[in-house]
């Protein structure tokens, strides 16, 4: 125990502490303004001078540690001296243009001058002139207000990561800038927005919009972007959002967000929203009113259910909606259209892939705590760049890596560029050879866990390539697998990052030797996510043959129990799932589908054939935000009512629970789950709830996964399945060893998965698009050499039938052989590029690209 | 016997930044943005943590300079010993004004800091040459034998 | 005297191991290297030497705390940034004697058992960094340096590094940052760069003149060389006069010689016969001492009596033809200049005190204005990041406290009375 004695007040504290925190911790306040919590010790600003005793200097609070009997005093004439002082130093190079900077109301400088003077300037010189910057769409820099804390410099390179942003220049002389000097060429997480203090770098986009104290009320919610769910507030006016910031205490991001969370929310109020139900009349969707396009759906579906019960009706839920969302519309589909044809596009890589490795590893395998890989001494990466796809479990990794963790990735991963200790890049298409070669290493000179069977004989069966084969067929030495590995076998606690490609391109042989690997290492899992609710969407039962809570459809006993519990039958047949809705589209043994809150025939790969099968229906409802791809298809579209205007819940890639919070009203929208209770009440269901909470206690009635968890519980920010962080089931899973496929063609095209985009849903982002507004074709110069193009030159990608002419993007830092192109832009759709197949043994699908043609335009 | 570290070598590679620095504004005359970028990505080192460090040092030179250029003191000791009256000269005799280039790029003037020559002050380097002891006219000699 | 630290300067090739070696050079060396290495940092304990680069801190003792950390790697850092105006004692010794230097710090390393150095060398000294790099060359040739230095199993690496023009670079943490390949700041202390320097490691940071007296302590033993001078701090030492005196330069004299003895003994005198206005004693940031003052010993603890410092031991002599207000306002320039923005009371503070000072000294001063530069270094002084603020507020103090009637003067007649 130590004590110290502050302005005569003892404080007892159980470890050392900065004079600061101790002083805080005794509800003393000492003004600061360099220090910022959580970022490096700075002690610049001088600010938080005390008087310590027996020391003969002035001692800055913020980085001296307390020591037991120490005594300080923080409000003598002496240190309200200093202070003043100091204040009127920040002051004599500052604009006082008060009155027109944001900040005004919410400026550390402005507070503390108002608190402790002075009142009126010497200095009598011109002061340092800089102009503002507007080189930025996202970003103004004001740079005669900065007050060179390099709170923005600290947190940009020692917590983003991403060192952006510099102190150029020196003395008085110094100012914040990014290399070019003018545009940002950054992650845009806009995490230096939220720390720097006074009105040097802000957010163009609310720029004199509006003052602080117009703010009248404050929403906590989440992001509605990806599968992390970071926490933030939405400070309201009226209807209107006028911006997102993160609460520094709260969540899993504790004051971090990435470009989408931070600058994305104006999507809410694009232009392009849809604001009033739309029906097909004779060839061309017209506005109709809510009760006649609720009706013709009603109409239709009982039609074509009529004709053959539910089976011919398709279902396809969103991971961009709420559990509450999505286990109404199950419901709807079971329990009024009699179907179990209900699925997602989180088909395509995260549902199999946690079904498989539960059922090898068991029931809840994936559920780790993001905040975990921070504490992990080594980390795999493959399959995607996490510091992309999301982007602050991405932070994770480089914080674990500023520690001493070793991170390898095994697949393309520029945002870790300078954080990895082995990049092991192999040549396009090569990865399974790569992760064969890492998994045999690993076995090398020691024998298999023996933790489990049919793992153990799956691995003793495995043909994993030679050194010589590896080298020739993936271009990295087999020395570097080697370090790799040692690094590896030598690490404690060793993460696993596994992203969508590590199935869409290696199919079942990638996630065998995933598992393999996440087995030899005994290592936890994070499965990445692109999308706020996948998880949810599997929890609530959005599958063809399962119902919530994990119950397979098939098994009689199950399904009884579940219409004892929840009072509505459920059909004995399991569904189809996504790729077979497409054939049975196109065969005619599915003839209406349900869309709510996605985009399938922009999302899928053989966009072409999705959408011819699209073409086929005879009846397609788009229940959505935005005129997408789909809903132009559609013969009835519903608007919807998404994120900040929905209560909900949302579970994130670690399972956890959290609430959506309504924070303004849609203009004609209405929320997912009304609709759809609307829609099954005219086709005589008796579904009925008031409200999001209602469904929240049906769902947690009908999956045990979530207990007995009460809205309110939710809020406690612990709310994680399977609750008590035990493995439910244990695996008991066959293990088969897939094929190696061998080595893909020369050129493989991936989706680019954009740091500033988010599906084609972010589209509509002003501010994002500002930041990146055109689709790409990003490649490797060594690539552009051969086909003749310069950075920036058209290029012609042609596969199967469909063709792309884009602009050329020249990235040495991505594996030479692979093309880019996000899926995102209306009209460029890389997924007209991309097939699918079956992989061999299973049902899942991997993506191919047929007879490939890169060329300039 | 050569050993591991010897010269520039560091326990860290971003320790060569400084004599990355050096190399480059040696070779091209200053330090353009292209020229950071190529030192950022061969040291692997942020660009902008780069320019943070290309902008803090005086004597690395953020702008294109002439071929020679001339680094007079003007700091105490060499300003009461007349450095003052020799900047003027070199404005009058080449138009020079601190910072500026000549219109022939054949001289830049920068003024320094302390070079450590006050016992034979005034003093200037031009390029990596020390010359001392100057006055009106030695310097204007001195400045001729530079091309 | 002796001169030991400037004995062979002026003989022809003394950059040359050859000749170092055949004035004695490397005997030392090959003395200590037979010595355990806590004997070396007792017998520079006992030597009493005090740091050389301004502080004047104890060298055994700073060796001693780096000593019981048990950290490994360790680093020897050498201070040649030389930057305090006024100061050139450094220079003769890396461009005339750097194999001095160099066994010097092959003696620290094994008394430190650091196995790797470095010497910070100011950018401004380009034709030193050949000759160091020249200098090392030939000690590696000739088994001084690398593995098993002189036949002992002591290791010990040398190499260069070269700043680039910042004077707070010569602060050893910020000298550490700029090691590391950064902008250079200076670090929060603790951890003291002993225990927590170089990245990482235990570091130990000298002046280039305090690692040269290395060979003289263990060739003469800290019993002789404790009697060299001042004994509260002694051994010789190397001063730079410059200004007007008629024979500046580098004197190497026992510790604790009267200024007065410096510049009228051995520098020759006032310029052109003139009179003494003031001198700096120990460098620009040193406080200016009037005539009255100029019995004062200089040293690390006489000079604090009579109101200044020894700091680099870098003299600079103004006769009356020098307006004070003048070298004020440019020292206070040049602070502006260096400050590294780190700290508020430093970066706005010294831009602040120079616009006052040349508006007083282009004939544009107020009423009011020496009281204004009084507060405004007050509010400087003990409340920065690193000694430089302080060094600025305390170089103008003493200007006014000495010569305010000058600054008057100005502000009065709305010129200078001198120029
Ligand atoms: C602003 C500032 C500048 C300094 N410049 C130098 C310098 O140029 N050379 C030097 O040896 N020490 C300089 N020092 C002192 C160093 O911080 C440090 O005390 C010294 O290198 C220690 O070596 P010593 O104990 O051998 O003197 C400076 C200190 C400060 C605060
Ligand atoms: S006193 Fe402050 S601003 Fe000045 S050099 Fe030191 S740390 Fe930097
Ligand atoms: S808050 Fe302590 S120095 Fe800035």
């Amino acid at each position: 125990m130590i004590t110290v004695t502050i302005n005569e007040k003892d404080i007892e504290l159980e470890k050392p502490v900065t004079i600061l925190e101790a002083a805080r911790q005794g509800g003393i306040t000492i003004p600061t303004l360099c220090y910022f919590e959580g970022l490096e010790k700075f002690g610049g600003c001088r600010l938080c001078l005390v008087e310590v005793e027996k020391l003969p200097k002035l001692q800055t609070a913020c980085t001296v540690m307390v020591t037991d009997g120490m005594v300080v005093r923080t409000e003598t004439d002496t240190i309200v001296k200093a202070r003043r002082a100091m204040l009127e130093f920040l002051l004599i190079n500052h604009p006082l243009d008060c009155p027109y900077c944001d900040k005004a109301g919410e400026c550390d400088l402005q507070d503390l001058v108002a608190l402790y003077g002075p009142d009126s300037g010497r200095f009598a010189e011109g002061k340092r002139q800089h102009p503002e910057s507007f080189d930025d769409p996202i970003i103004v820099r004001n740079m005669e207000r900065c007050v060179n804390c390099k709170r923005c410099v600290r947190m940009c390179e020692g917590v983003q990561g991403d060192s952006a942003i510099t102190v150029t220049g020196r003395g008085s002389h110094s100012f914040i800038e990014p290399f070019s000097g003018g545009r940002y060429d950054c992650e845009y997480c806009g995490n230096c927005l939220t720390v720097c203090p006074v009105g040097a770098i802000m957010s163009r986009l609310h720029r004199h919009s509006y003052r602080p104290w117009f703010v009248e009320k404050e929403i906590e919610s989440l992001c509605g972007f990806c599968g992390v769910g970071c926490s933030m507030v939405l400070q309201m006016r009226e209807n209107t959002i006028l911006r997102t910031i993160p609460r520094m205490d709260l969540g899993i991001n504790k004051g971090l967000l990435c470009a989408k969370g931070r600058f994305g929310y104006d999507l809410v109020e694009s232009s392009k929203r849809l604001t009033a139900p739309l029906v097909r009349k004779n060839g061309k969707l017209v506005p109709v009113s809510w009760d006649e396009a609720l009706g013709t759906v009603a109409e239709k579906l009982g039609d074509i259910k009529g004709m053959n019960g539910g089976g011919l009706i398709a279902g396809i839920a969103s991971a961009r909606c709420t559990n509450e969302a999505n286990y109404v519309f199950q419901r709807f589909f079971r329990e009024t259209l009699l179907s179990n044809n209900i699925d997602s596009i989180a088909r395509s890589f995260y549902i199999p892939a946690q079904n498989y490795l539960e059922g090898i590893f068991g029931q809840g395998v994936t559920a780790n705590l993001i905040s975990g890989i921070g504490n992990s001494d080594a980390v795999v990466i493959a399959g995607g760049d996490p510091t992309k796809i999301n982007p602050v479990l991405g932070l994770q990794i480089r914080a674990a890596a500023r520690k001493g963790a070793r991170v390898i990735s095994l697949s393309d991963s520029e945002g870790l560029k300078r954080f990895g200790s082995s990049q092991l890049i192999s040549s396009a298409g090569s990865e399974n050879i790569l992760y064969g070669a890492v998994v045999r290493m690993l076995m090398e000179g020691s024998d298999v866990p023996g933790k489990n069977k049919a793992l153990d004989e799956a691995l003793q069966k495995l043909d994993a390539p030679k050194d010589k084969d590896v080298e020739s067929r993936t271009g990295v030495s087999v020395a570097d697998i080697g370090k790799a590995v040692d690094e590896l076998k030598s690490a404690k606690n060793v993460s696993i990052v596994l992203g969508p490609d590590v199935l869409l391109r290696d199919g079942m042989r990638g996630l065998f030797l995933m598992a393999s690997m996440i087995y030899l290492t005994d290592a936890r899992v994070y499965l990445l996510s692109e999308r706020p609710n996948e998880q949810g969407l599997a929890d609530v039962g959005c599958l063809p043959d399962t119902l919530a809570g994990g119950r397979p459809v098939e098994l009689s006993s199950f399904r009884e129990k579940y219409e004892q519990e929840m009072g509505y039958a459920v059909p004995e047949k399991a569904g189809m799932g996504l790729f077979e809705m497409v054939e049975a589209m196109e065969k005619g043994s599915i003839k209406a589908a349900y869309v709510m809150g996605d985009n399938p025939v922009f999302n899928m790969p053989s966009s072409h054939r999705v959408r011819n099968a699209f073409k086929a229906l005879e009846f397609l409802v788009v229940q959505d935000a935005f005129m997408t791809e789909t809903a132009q298809m559609a013969d009835v579209v519903l608007p919807a009512a998404i994120w900040s205007e929905k209560d909900g819940t949302f579970v994130n890639l670690e399972r956890r629970i959290q609430r959506l919070h309504k924070a303004k009203n849609s203009v004609g929208g209405l929320e997912d789950w009304k609709i759809i209770v609307k829609i099954a009440g005219l086709m005589g269901s008796k579904m009925s709830f008031g409200s999001a909470k209602e469904i929240w206690e049906e769902i947690c009635k009908a999956s045990h996964l979530y207990g007995s968890l009460s809205y309110e519980d939710l809020e406690s920010d612990k709310a994680l399945w399977p609750y008590k962080g035990e493995p439910l089931r244990s695996g008991e899973a066959a293990v088969e060893v897939p094929e190696d496929h061998g080595t893909a063609p020369e050129v493989v095209v991936y989706a680019d998965r954009s740091l500033f985009h988010s599906g084609s849903f972010s589209r509509y982002s002003a501010a994002l698009n500002s930041i990146q507004s055109e689709p790409y074709a990003m490649m490797h110069s060594d690539l552009a050499g051969r086909i003749g193009v310069k950075d920036g030159d058209k290029v012609r990608i042609t596969s199967g039938n469909s063709s792309l002419e884009l602009v050329s993007m020249i990235n040495d830092e991505i594996r030479d052989g692979s093309l880019r192109v996000p899926n995102v832009f209306e009209g460029v759709c890389v997924m007209s590029l991309i097939d699918y197949e079956p992989d061999d043994s299973s049902a899942i699908n991997v993506q191919r690209t047929s007879g490939l043609k890169v060329e300039k335009a | 016997m050569s050993r591991k570290v010897r010269k520039e070598g560091y326990p860290s590679t971003r320790s060569e930044l400084l004599g990355a620095l050096h190399t480059k504004q040696y070779d091209e005359g200053w330090l353009s943005q292209d020229g950071l970028k190529a030192v950022s990505d061969d040291l692997n080192v942020p660009a902008a943590a780069v320019k943070g460090v290309a902008t803090f040092y005086h004597m690395y030179h953020n702008e294109p300079m002439g071929r020679n250029v001339i680094q007079i003191c003007t700091n105490v000791a060499c300003m009461i010993m007349g450095a003052e009256s020799l900047v003027d000269l070199l404005k009058k005799e080449y138009g020079l004004e601190p910072g500026g280039t000549t219109d022939d790029k054949r001289f830049t003037l920068v003024i320094m800091e302390c070079i450590g020559a006050c016992g034979t002050a005034p003093a200037m380097l031009v390029n990596d040459d020390f010359h001392e002891n100057l006055d009106e006219k030695n310097i204007i000699e001195i400045l001729n034998g530079y091309k | 005297m002796d001169t030991f630290l400037l004995k062979n300067i002026n003989t022809p090739g003394s950059a040359d191991i050859s000749v170092y070696k055949k004035s004695g050079g490397y005997k030392s060396l090959k003395k200590a290297l037979k010595m355990k290495p806590e004997d070396i940092i007792d017998e520079v304990k006992r030597a009493g030497l005090r740091g050389r680069g301004g502080a004047g801190f104890p060298t055994g003792m700073k060796w001693d705390f780096a000593s019981r950390d048990k950290n490994f790697p360790k680093y020897l850092l050498c201070n040649a940034d030389e930057g305090e105006p006024g100061t050139f004692k450094d220079r003769p010794i890396l461009e005339k004697d750097p194999h001095l230097l160099i066994e010097g710090m092959a003696i620290s390393a094994h008394a430190l058992q650091a196995e790797q150095g470095y010497i910070y060398l100011r950018a401004e000294y380009p034709a030193a960094k050949k000759i160091l790099e020249d200098a090392i060359d030939q000690a590696y040739e000739d088994g001084i340096l690398g593995e098993g230095i002189m036949g002992s199993k002591t290791n010990f690496d040398l190499a260069v590094h070269r700043g680039a023009g910042a004077y707070i670079c010569g602060e050893e943490t910020a000298l550490i940052e700029s090691i590391e390949g950064k902008r250079g700041q200076p670090r929060l202390k603790p951890p003291f760069p002993v225990n927590v320097g170089a990245w990482g490691k235990p570091t130990i940071v000298n002046n280039v003149e305090t690692l040269s007296n290395l060979p003289l302590i263990i060739e003469i033993g800290a019993d002789a060389y404790s009697k060299i001078g001042n004994p509260d701090c002694p051994g010789p030492k190397l001063y730079s006069v410059s200004g007007f005196v008629n024979k500046p330069g580098v004197y190497e004299l026992p510790m604790g010689t009267s200024l007065k003895d410096i510049i009228y003994d051995h520098c020759g005198g006032i310029k052109n016969g003139g009179n003494l206005k003031a001198v700096i004693p120990g460098g620009i940031s040193t406080p200016i001492l009037p005539p009255d003052k100029i019995d004062c010993q200089m040293d690390f603890v006489s000079l604090p009596k009579c109101g200044s410092m020894l700091g680099s031991g870098a003299v600079m002599v103004f006769d009356e033809s020098v307006c004070l207000v003048k070298v004020a306002a440019r020292a206070m320039y040049f602070f502006e200049h260096e400050s590294c923005g780190k700290c508020t009371p430093c970066r706005e503070g010294t831009g602040w005190l120079r616009n006052i000072l040349e508006r007083i000294e282009n004939g544009l001063g107020r009423r009011g204005d020496v009281e204004l530069i009084l507060e405004v270094a007050s509010n400087i002084s003990g409340k920065t990041f690193c000694p430089l603020g302080d060094g600025a507020a305390g170089m103008v103090l003493s200007f006014i406290k000495h010569f305010s009637d000058e600054f008057d003067e100005h502000i009065e007649n709305k010129k200078c009375s001198v120029n």
